[in-house]
């Protein structure tokens, strides 16, 4: 479903992503760990083409990102239609990044029409919050909002950067509780956090980076209690 | 009893209870009064020299104040405003995404508007609009260099009037354009990148998305410029136009009651200057909405 084929980015002169490739199946959920810095909101943010690659490639579903192949050749593609493929891929935010000046309703509805965007409310389980502005809303809410306006153009696929990072404690769990529900529905996810917990339950394979590099990936098991390299047990025994 | 200057232990309970039975003096603020009364002093005076002092001849000012030629003069100074006004910012949008925009063309088309704009004083620009036709006496249209298709007479085109509010408007988009962009700048980056996320269209995002949050920082400054504007208009005066101020020139120029007449003016600017400010409150509130709780 997700293809990361070699990616290179550097900012100036850090270069961020150093030949980064992950392949995510239909239905996979993928969580990604690594030291902060080390180049996981990046690597979300060019799967969706929020940051151009430096060198490599990102398709989903058999599309490019980005590109079109047109007679041995790569066209870069307008503004207008990275907009639309980016339809197919949902992103999560640390910080929400919900529209202040409208309500929860209308931030979904903004993407979907109106009783789609009531069902993708009810789903994440604030129905009853329609009309209430992201201001009125406590974190985890707001995060369910974000979340629920990420799914509103029915992606193919959800990316989310730290989702519980930017919330109190007693509100990581309503956001986890969403994820997992999506997560238990199929949905094709990439998820960056420091929920281990979290990981190992709900993952199908965790990826550890480090540096702008995979350094080793595998199931829960294999990653979290029987880690190859060095420099993930190092991680793992500071987070753990 | 226990002699005074010893500590009482005292349990939090009753401690609560005795502080709740003491009567509650609220801070006196005695120069507040003071400054009070010296401002009502002085208010009081300043009435009472309008009311008395027959110089400011209010008989005159009232036979004027509401008379035909004075409100048609008001109409015209609300529509100089409002023409102003509504293709200024019209076209200082347009200049602010220019400014904004990706292209180095496109951001130096637009910063060179705003500086030749707001270099040249309105009051030479609009001589130079209303004395266009001694310079192009004929305005066509056709392939440049080469053949013409229509043309007009430059005097036909372009009326004292039309004059006058292509030079308000002009001048009005360059400052327009600069508040517009200093809005829309305010806004966090992190709505467009949702947006963007979304794959909002650019246009929707910037009419959805972007303006309504940028118009919280825009209101405040773009009240000021229709304000400034609406007493600004008193300069097109010089292109003899019926204007609220060229007509009580005109008035004063016959009786010579120009106190009296002035007064009508001002009392009309500052009328209409409240109606402004009112609905600026209602227009700011309105943009706040996601901000109640
Ligand atoms: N727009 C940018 N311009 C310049 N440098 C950037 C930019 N974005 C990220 N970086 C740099 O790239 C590196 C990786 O950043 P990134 O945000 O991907 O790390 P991360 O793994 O998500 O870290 P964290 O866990 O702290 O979120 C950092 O050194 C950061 O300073
Ligand atoms: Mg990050």
């Amino acid at each position: 479903m997700i293809e990361v084929l070699g990616v290179h980015k550097s900012f100036g002169s850090n270069e961020v992503l150093r030949g980064v490739s992950l392949d995510v199946a239909a239905g996979e959920v993928v969580v990604v760990l690594g030291p902060s810095g080390s180049g996981k909101s990046t690597l979300l943010r060019t799967i969706n083409h929020l940051e151009k690659v430096d060198r490599g490639f990102v398709s989903i579903d058999g599309d490019l990102v980005g590109y079109r192949q047109h007679k041995g050749k790569l066209h870069e593609l307008k503004e207008r239609e990275i907009l639309k493929q980016r339809r197919h891929i949902g992103f999560v935010f640390q910080n929400f990044n919900l529209f202040p000046h409208l309500t929860a309703l209308e931030n979904i509805a903004e993407v979907a029409p109106l009783a789609d965007a009531r069902q993708f409310l009810a789903r994440v389980g604030l129905a009853d919050k329609e009309d209430s502005y992201p201001r009125q809303l406590s974190g985890g809410q707001q995060q369910r909002v974000a979340i629920a306006r990420a799914l509103a153009t029915r992606p193919k696929v959800v990316l989310f950067d730290e989702p519980t990072s930017a919330l109190d404690p007693e509100l990581v769990g309503e956001v986890l509780d969403v994820l997992r529900d999506l997560a238990r529905t199929g949905t094709t996810m990439i998820v960056v956090t420091h929920e281990i917990g979290f990981a190992r339950e709900v993952a199908d394979r965790i990826v550890f980076i480090d540096q702008g590099v995979i350094v080793e990936q595998g199931t829960p098991a294999e990653v979290l209690d029987h880690p190859a390299h060095e420099r993930t047990r190092a991680f793992l025994s500071k987070v753990l | 009893m226990p002699p005074s200057g010893t500590l009482t232990v005292v349990s939090t309970k009753d401690r609560s209870v005795v502080l709740a039975s003491l009567p509650v003096v609220a801070a006196r603020h005695p120069w507040r009064w003071v400054g009070v009364a010296a401002v009502l002093v002085l208010a009081a005076q300043f009435v009472h020299g309008l009311v008395t002092n027959p110089a400011w001849d209010w008989p005159t000012f009232a036979r004027y104040f509401t008379a035909q030629s004075i409100l048609t003069a008001v109409g015209t100074t609300i529509l100089l405003t409002v023409l102003g006004t509504v293709l200024g910012f019209a076209l200082g949008i347009v200049v602010a995404v220019l400014r904004l925009s990706k292209s180095p063309f496109l951001q130096a088309v637009g910063w060179t508007y705003v500086w030749a704009f707001r270099s040249i004083p309105l009051i030479v620009q609009l001589l130079f609009w209303f004395n266009i036709s001694y310079l192009y006496q004929r305005l066509s249209l056709g392939i440049p260099f080469g053949p013409e298709f229509v043309s007009f007479e430059t005097v036909e085109l372009i009326s004292p009037m039309g004059a006058a509010v292509l030079g308000l408007a002009l001048h009005q988009a360059a400052y327009a354009a600069e508040i517009v962009r200093s809005g829309v700048i305010s806004v966090d980056r992190g709505q467009l990148e949702a947006a963007a996320a979304l794959g909002i269209p650019k246009f929707r995002q910037f009419r959805r998305i972007v303006l309504p949050q940028a118009m919280r920082a825009i209101l405040p400054n773009a009240a000021n410029e229709v304000i400034s504007l609406f007493k600004g208009t008193s300069v097109v005066s010089v292109m003899a136009i019926g204007e609220l101020f060229y007509q009580v020139q005109v008035i004063y120029g016959r009786n010579a009651r120009v106190v009296a007449l002035l007064m009508v003016a001002t009392v009309w600017y500052i009328i209409l200057t409240t109606l402004l400010s009112i609905g600026q409150h209602y227009v700011e509130r309105y943009f706040a909405r996601g901000d109640r709780r």
